[in-house]
């Protein structure tokens, strides 16, 4: 995987801490969140972003397409299994042929 | 609203700044590839779920250890618990990075005293005496007579 080159600063992470930790408090089962911890989750989610689009643009190649379109990255969700914690957000489009009745 | 961060309003709509990830997408990306714009919102809300999985799992992880806040362990071990063995290698480095950036900012503000070599003491002490000096070099102006009664640092008070 390639490493991503965060900010200016090694060590930080390009997405803002606060909103991050905003994010992280909606789950009320949290108590608290250290601010090492909320580091290694941005940057984990840098990682998660990346892979993602990679993976999503592989299905846009097959397609000889230069664009990622939303049914990549549908596919892309199918096929990975780390990723079925997204199907209720990324419902697999449905072909009409199979609801006719 | 006095949020400064510029962030959502309302906190439903909690989500990673657009045009940060948006720029990382496009970073991910050749430059001759584009992203269509649902499939970036799409991206977006899978950040939120991601986000919310792996600190759910970390809290789960801390609970088994009776602890109540979230340690580094806790997410390194969630993320393989996860099946993101592959990010942990990395996220690791990226950690390592950052505490030696904290240690370079907190290295920064105490050595310059450290390598006195003295004690609190003594620095109390060394202190004290130059609050003597200043003041005795204070009082013989004054004795002497400051030029114009306004040489002084010290603004005046209205």
């Amino acid at each position: 995987m390639v490493s991503i080159e965060s900010a200016a600063t090694p060590g930080t992470s390009s997405l803002p801490a606060a909103r991050v930790r905003r994010i992280i408090k909606e789950d009320k089962d949290i108590f608290a969140c250290g601010s090492d911890s909320l580091f290694l989750i941005s940057r984990a989610t840098e990682y998660f972003i990346d892979s993602l689009v990679r993976e999503s643009y592989e299905f846009s190649r097959l397609d000889k397409r230069k664009t990622v379109q939303y049914k990549d990255m549908a596919k892309a969700v199918q096929s990975i299994e780390q990723y079925d914690f997204l199907t209720d957000i990324i419902p697999p489009t449905v072909s009409l042929k199979k609801n006719t009745n | 609203m006095s949020d400064y961060e510029g962030g959502p309003a309302n906190d439903d709509d909690l989500s990673l700044p657009r045009a940060t990830v948006y720029k990382l997408i496009a970073e991910m990306l050749p430059d001759d590839v584009a992203c269509a714009k649902d499939t970036r919102d799409l991206l977006l809300d899978c950040c939120n779920e991601f986000i919310h999985l792996i600190a759910s799992e970390s809290n789960e992880i801390c609970e088994k250890e009776a602890k109540k806040t979230i340690a580094a362990e806790h997410v390194l071990a969630a993320l393989r618990e996860l099946g993101f063995e592959k990010y942990v290698g990395e996220v690791e480095e990226a950690y390592g990075e950052h505490r030696q950036q904290q240690t370079k900012d907190r290295g920064r503000k105490s050595t310059k005293l450290n390598r006195l070599g003295l004690s609190e003491e003594e620095l109390l002490r060394s202190q004290e005496f130059l609050f003597a000096q200043a003041r005795m070099r204070f009082q013989n102006q004054a004795a002497q007579g400051a030029p114009d009664g306004g040489g002084g640092s010290g603004g005046g008070s209205a």
